[in-house]
């Protein structure tokens, strides 16, 4: 009697162990790979032409994404908060609604989500199917070490660029958002101005680019991690690209989270 | 390199377990300075695994593998860099850098040698890919190039640093007979003008028969036979002689 319910309780508990163990895994993996790389930047020589090359790939061609993004965001929640703070008589708020949420969120978030898609999908492509041509070994076999020569400079220009990009984002957010109040909507642009200043300070902007710092040590070592570890065939290089757009997304949203509460300490919200 | 009696490549009770399978069982190997060691064995035997460890690209499980007598199983990535200067590899795929020209395919063990002075490097290069029979291709790119095109790039490649050992993964597989004939001769070539030592891993018995000195024949992750193509050629074992054939146990009929 024992015996016989003592498997299927087994089993139960097998599978319920299972994610925990595998997440365990998963997070141990690319805290080696974390620390791989820290050490790789600290003694290997840099490759400087890499770098420029991946801040051109993950920084500059990403400012159109990033930008319309930015602007379109802007602009429909200043529209949205007008039309709930019209009722209120309080238009003149929309300014520093829309510029703060830009800066201590939605900006570091949307840009987060956008590089995510577009860089961190074409890393663990490029990476994987690297990985499954024995590229990767002939790296290797060649005295290189695939850390130095593919995830550093990756690293490094995503570090970099990720600030930049929420800067341009926000930014961009901003100015839409203070033309469609001002033009569109009609609200006073010295009230908007005014109220916009007065309630965004130096901390909001540090807040934005710190998340920002954050978001991209998600994306790139989530990405790289997927493409050094894809599967063999098609299937296997196919899946890199999605599960690490669907892993760095989650990432950043329950990063966001956690990042928000921790830099309020560093950096309080409110004047 | 050492001394010359001492064999370049030696491997002591070789163990390799890849998930649950035991790949390896105990391989004992020698491979002296200068010859060709030809590998072979049926897919699935370990030949490539076996291989795999030459160069340090798999740690053992357990046992040792010497590299001009240094035991490389145990040696960190970064420290393995001198015993992959000294040996290089030729993958089953080529394995060459889709996104780089064939010259910058080739001048990349040089470049990342240190190598500065683009007229040294040019120089390298022309030699490597005439040793290859590829001067002109220069610019192209590895999609524009046949199977056997890629895997002579991947050769210049692995012999344009010097390596004094080259490992060839399976050179002739997906070959047609002309191409692998030719690919036969070239290994051939390697060894008799920059007297490299050679490791051949392959179930193409033409290529063995070409280009062994000394053949290894693995079978269930051991050893099976080890010795010259004369006697390779005299064995009546049903095991090699089937291998050899090419005969399975099934009928036509």
């Amino acid at each position: 009697m024992l015996a016989a319910l003592g498997r299927p309780i087994l089993s139960l508990a097998a599978a319920l162990g299972r994610p925990p163990i595998a997440f365990a895994r998963y997070m141990g993996e690319l805290a080696f790979l974390i620390k791989d790389t820290a050490v790789s930047i600290c003694t290997a020589p840099i490759r400087w032409r890499l770098f420029l090359r991946q801040v051109a790939e993950i920084g500059f061609r990403s400012q159109l994404v990033v930008g319309v993004t930015g602007a379109f965001t802007g602009a429909v929640f200043a529209a949205q908060t007008y039309f709930q703070f019209h009722r209120l008589g309080m238009e003149s708020a929309v300014g520093a609604v829309v510029s703060v949420s830009m800066f201590r969120e939605l900006g570091p978030v949307l840009t987060g989500l956008m590089v995510a898609g577009r860089v961190g999908a074409a890393i663990a492509a490029e990476i994987g199917t690297m990985k499954v041509t024995e590229q990767i070994d002939a790296l290797r076999a060649l005295g290189v070490q695939p850390i130095d020569y593919l995830v550093v400079p990756r690293t490094l220009a995503m570090l970099i660029s990720m600030p930049l990009l929420v800067a341009e984002c926000v930014g961009l957010s901003v100015l839409a958002g203070y033309f469609v109040a001002t033009q569109v909507l009609n609200i006073s642009d010295a009230y908007y101005l005014n109220t916009m200043i007065k309630f965004t300070t130096g901390r909001d902007i540090q807040m934005a680019l710190t998340k920002g710092f954050f978001f991209g040590i998600i994306i790139v070592f989530v990405s790289c991690h997927q493409g050094l570890n894809a599967r063999e065939g098609a299937v296997g290089v196919g899946r890199a690209p999605t599960e690490s757009v669907v892993i760095s997304s989650l990432g950043i949203l329950i990063a966001n989270f956690f990042l928000s509460f921790a830099l309020n300490i560093v950096y309080p919200g409110g004047i | 390199m050492g001394d010359d009696t001492q064999p370049v490549i030696a491997v002591h009770g070789l163990h390799k377990t890849l998930g649950t399978q035991e790949v390896l069982r105990g391989v004992e190997l020698q491979v002296a300075r200068g010859e060709t060691c030809v590998i072979l064995g049926r897919s699935g035997c370990g030949k490539s695994v076996l291989l795999r460890h030459l160069i340090g690209l798999l740690k053992p499980t357990s046992g040792k593998v010497l590299i001009d007598g240094q035991d490389i199983a145990q040696l960190p990535e970064r420290k393995l860099l001198e015993v992959r200067r000294k040996v290089g590899m030729l993958f089953q795929s080529a394995a060459l850098f889709d996104s780089m020209s064939v010259e910058q395919n080739v001048a990349f063990p040089l470049l990342e040698a240190g190598i500065k002075d683009p007229i040294v490097i040019r120089e390298r290069v022309t030699e490597a890919l005439d040793m290859v029979d590829l001067l002109g291709s220069e610019q192209k790119m590895p999609e524009k190039l046949s199977g056997g095109m890629r895997k002579r790039v991947g050769l210049a490649r692995t012999i344009v640093g010097r390596a004094q050992c080259i490992l060839y993964d399976e050179p002739t597989t997906g070959l047609d007979p002309i191409t692998s004939d030719s690919i036969n001769h070239l290994i051939r070539r390697l060894q008799t003008r920059l007297r490299v030592t050679s490791v051949v891993v392959t179930h193409d018995m033409k290529t063995a028969f070409h280009t062994a000195d000394h053949v290894v024949f693995l079978h269930e992750g051991r050893v099976y036979f080890n010795g010259t193509i004369e006697t390779l050629r005299a064995t009546t074992d049903p095991v090699m002689t089937d291998f050899i054939e090419g005969r399975s146990e099934e009928s036509y009929a």
